[in-house]
C-alpha cells in the first residue's frame, strides 16, 4: 500500500492530488497530447467492442423473429432457440473480451514506445 | 427432504468457511492488508475469489427459478450478468485500478476533488451493499426453511452471523482466500448434481416440448422494453457494484485486472451454463413446483427427484451447501466493501473502526430481512442492478473517459438517477402490472433512469466548466497510462 504511483512518484492513499500545479492555458506539453490519444484510442476501441455485443444480441434477436421454427425444432428434447440464447452468447462475448484485451495491450505499447522516443518528460 | 442433509451440508459449510478465514487471519496483519490485501493477489485467485464473491442466491438458485417460473425472458440473466463483466473490461478495469484509490468514494473524490461527493457515493455505496444483502438473507431464509424445517429467520440470522464473525476478525486478505474457496464449491455444488441429473434423466419419457416449452413464452416474443431495460441494468449495474470494484484494487498492477476480468468471463460463462440447464430440465420434469413461493427452491428439490437412492441425497447435500456458500460468499464481500467505507468515513480508517463497521454493516440489511415480504431472487437483485446502474456507473465511466465532468455534475446525476429509479421501484410495488405501458417503465426502469442521470451529469457540467479540476490532465495520465515495466518488479 505504500508503492509510489507508476507515473507521477506520488503516494497513492486514496484521496490525493492536493498540490497539483495549475495548467498551462493553451499549451500542452507534447506528453499531454500522447495521453490524450491514447485516451481516445482506447475509448474507440471499447466503444466498437460494445456495439460488436449489441450487433450479436440483435443480430440474434433477429433470427428469431425470423426464423419461427427455431421454436418448434428441438435437439434433445429442448426447443433449440431457447438454447441458444441459454448457451450461445456468452462464449462470444469472451471472444470480444479476447479481443479487447490484445488490442487495449497494443495500444499502450504504442503510446510507450512514442513516449521513449521523445525521452522522458 | 432429510433434514440431517441441511444440517450437514450448512454446518460443513460454515466450518469450511471460518476455517480458511481464521487461517488468513494469521497472514493479515496491517491495515493495508485489511483493506485491499496489499495488492499482491495473482490473477487466477482474484479472478475466482470475484466469481466466488458475484455468483449470489440470485445466480445459484434465482436463475433456474425464473426460468421455471416466466421461461425464456429468464435466459437474458445469465447473458447480463458475465456481459456486465465485458463492460467492465471495457470501460472500468485497468483504469480503476491505476487510480490508486481504495474505495469508490476514494476515486470521486481524487477525480474531482470534492468531499461533497465522496459523501454522496459513500451514502450510495451503504445503500446498494445494503440493498443486496437483503435478498442473500432471504435466499438464506429460503434453503434453511425448505432443506432442515426450521423456521425462516434462522438462516438470515446464521448467515449474517458468520459473515459478521469471518469479517470482522480476519478483514480482506482472508476473504480473498474464502472467496476463491467459494466459487470452485458453487461450480462443483451445481455442476456435479447436474451431471448426474442428465444421466439418470435421459431414459425418463421426454416431455411434450409444445407444454414444457410454449411458444407464448419462448425467445422470439420478448416484452421489448422489459428485455432491453433488464439487459441495461445488469450490463451497467455490474460496473457499479461496490464488492465487485474493490476486488480491482487488489491487482498488481492495470494489465493484471484485465486478465483478471477476462478469467473472470471465462469462470462465470461456464458456471452459468449449469442452473440455466437445471432451469430448462425443471420446466419438463418439475413444472409443479413453478409457483413464486416455490420456484427458487427447484435447484434444491430437483438432484433428490430425479438420482434415487444415497446418491440422490449426497447430490442434494452438496447443492444445499453450494447454495449456502453462495449466500456466505457475496454477503461477506459485500460486508467487506461496505465495512471499508463506513469505516473510513466515521471512524478515520482504523482496524478497530473496521470491525465496528462491518458488524454494522451485516445488521441493517439482517433488520430489513427479517421484516420485509421476500420477493423472487433473480428479479430482486436485478432492481439492485438497476439502482447502481443509475447512479454509480455513470460517474465511473464519465470520470475515467470525459474531462469535462465536474463535481456538481456529478452530484446532480447521481441525485436525479437515484431518485428516478429509487422512485420507480417504489410507485412500482405500489401500481403493481396491469397498467399497460407504465407498469413496464416502473417496473425495469433503467432503460431511462440511466441515461437521465447520464444527461443530468454531462448538462450540468457543461454549465459549471469553471469547475473541472486543475488536475485532470495530471489524473487522466495516471487512469490511463500503463505502468512501466521497472527493475524489481
Amino acid at each position: 500500500m505504500t508503492a509510489p504511483d507508476e507515473v507521477t512518484g506520488r503516494q497513492v492513499t486514496g484521496p490525493a492530488l492536493t498540490g497539483t500545479p495549475p495548467p498551462v492555458k493553451g499549451k500542452l506539453d507534447v506528453d499531454t497530447v500522447y495521453v490524450r490519444s491514447l485516451v481516445r484510442s482506447q475509448l474507440r476501441l471499447a466503444v466498437a467492442c460494445a456495439i460488436g455485443f449489441v450487433l450479436i444480441l440483435g443480430g440474434l434477436t433477429l433470427a428469431f423473429l425470423l426464423a419461427p421454427g427455431l421454436g418448434t425444432l428441438t435437439f434433445a428434447g429442448f426447443p433449440v432457440s431457447w438454447l441458444m440464447l441459454g448457451f450461445g452468447v456468452n462464449p462470444l462475448v469472451i471472444v470480444i473480451g479476447a479481443i479487447y484485451v490484445r488490442s487495449a495491450g497494443r495500444n499502450e505499447t504504442g503510446y510507450l514506445s512514442l513516449s521513449d522516443r521523445d525521452g522522458p518528460t | 427432504m432429510n433434514p440431517v442433509l441441511g444440517y450437514v451440508a450448512i454446518v460443513a459449510v460454515t466450518l469450511a468457511t471460518t476455517l480458511i478465514g481464521f487461517f488468513g487471519l494469521r497472514v493479515s496483519r496491517t491495515t493495508g492488508d485489511f483493506y485491499v490485501a496489499s495488492r499482491t493477489v495473482k490473477p487466477w485467485w482474484n479472478a475466482s475469489a470475484i466469481g466466488g464473491e458475484y455468483l449470489s442466491a440470485a445466480s445459484f438458485l434465482g436463475i433456474a427459478g425464473l426460468i421455471l417460473l416466466q421461461g425464456s425472458d429468464a435466459l437474458w440473466f445469465p447473458i447480463g450478468y458475465t456481459a456486465g463483466y465485458l463492460m467492465l473490461l471495457l470501460f472500468v478495469a485497468a483504469p480503476l485500478r491505476r487510480s490508486g484509490a481504495y474505495t469508490i468514494p476514494d476515486f470521486t473524490q481524487a477525480r474531482l476533488e470534492s468531499t461533497t461527493v465522496r459523501r454522496i457515493t459513500s451514502a450510495l455505496v451503504i445503500v446498494i451493499g445494503w440493498l443486496y444483502i437483503v435478498p442473500q438473507l432471504q435466499g438464506a431464509a429460503l434453503t434453511v426453511r425448505i432443506t432442515t424445517g426450521l423456521p425462516s429467520w434462522v438462516g438470515a440470522v446464521a448467515v449474517a452471523v458468520i459473515v459478521g464473525v469471518v469479517v470482522a476478525a480476519g478483514g480482506m486478505r482472508s476473504i480473498t482466500f474464502v472467496q476463491a474457496f467459494q466459487f470452485w464449491l458453487k461450480l462443483t455444488a451445481i455442476g456435479v448434481p447436474v451431471v448426474f441429473i442428465l444421466l439418470f434423466a435421459w431414459d425418463a419419457p421426454p416431455g411434450d416440448p409444445t407444454i414444457s416449452f410454449p411458444t407464448e413464452l419462448a425467445p422470439s416474443t420478448p416484452d421489448a422494453y422489459l428485455t432491453i431495460s433488464l439487459l441495461v441494468a445488469l450490463l451497467f449495474g455490474t460496473l457499479g457494484l461496490p464488492h465487485v470494484l474493490v476486488r480491482f484494487y487488489t491487482n498488481p498492477d492495470g494489465v493484471a485486472a484485465r486478465s483478471t476480468t477476462l478469467i473472470v468471463l471465462g469462470l462465470l460463462s461456464v458456471f452459468y451454463i449449469f442452473p440455466t440447464i437445471l432451469g430448462l430440465m425443471g420446466r419438463v420434469l418439475a413444472p409443479e413446483l413453478a409457483t413464486a413461493d416455490t420456484a427458487d427452491a427447484v435447484v434444491l428439490l430437483l438432484p433428490g427427484r430425479l438420482v434415487p437412492g444415497a446418491l440422490g441425497d449426497g447430490l442434494t447435500a452438496l447443492v444445499i451447501a453450494g447454495a449456502f456458500g453462495a449466500f456466505l460468499s457475496t454477503s461477506s464481500g459485500l460486508v467487506v466493501s461496505l465495512a471499508g467505507v463506513i469505516s473510513q468515513e466515521a471512524f478515520g480508517g482504523s482496524v478497530k473502526g473496521f470491525r465496528i463497521a462491518a458488524v454494522c454493516s451485516i445488521l441493517v440489511p439482517l433488520a430489513v430481512a427479517l421484516v420485509a415480504e421476500p420477493g423472487g431472487l433473480a428479479g430482486s437483485v436485478g432492481l439492485v442492478f438497476a439502482f447502481t446502474a443509475s447512479t454509480l456507473c455513470p460517474v465511473l465511466v464519465l470520470g475515467i473517459w470525459w474531462r469535462g465532468l465536474t463535481d456538481r455534475g456529478a452530484i446532480a446525476g447521481m441525485v436525479a438517477g437515484g431518485a428516478a429509479c429509487g422512485l420507480a421501484i417504489v410507485a412500482g410495488r405500489l401500481i403493481g402490472p396491469g397498467v399497460e405501458l407504465l407498469s413496464s417503465l416502473l417496473a425495469q426502469p433503467a432503460a431511462w433512469t440511466v441515461p437521465l442521470s447520464v444527461l443530468v451529469m454531462v448538462g450540468v457540467s457543461l454549465g459549471s466548466k469553471r469547475r473541472i479540476p486543475g488536475s485532470t490532465d495530471l489524473f487522466f495520465r495516471r487512469l490511463h497510462v500503463p505502468e512501466r515495466p521497472t527493475a524489481g518488479r
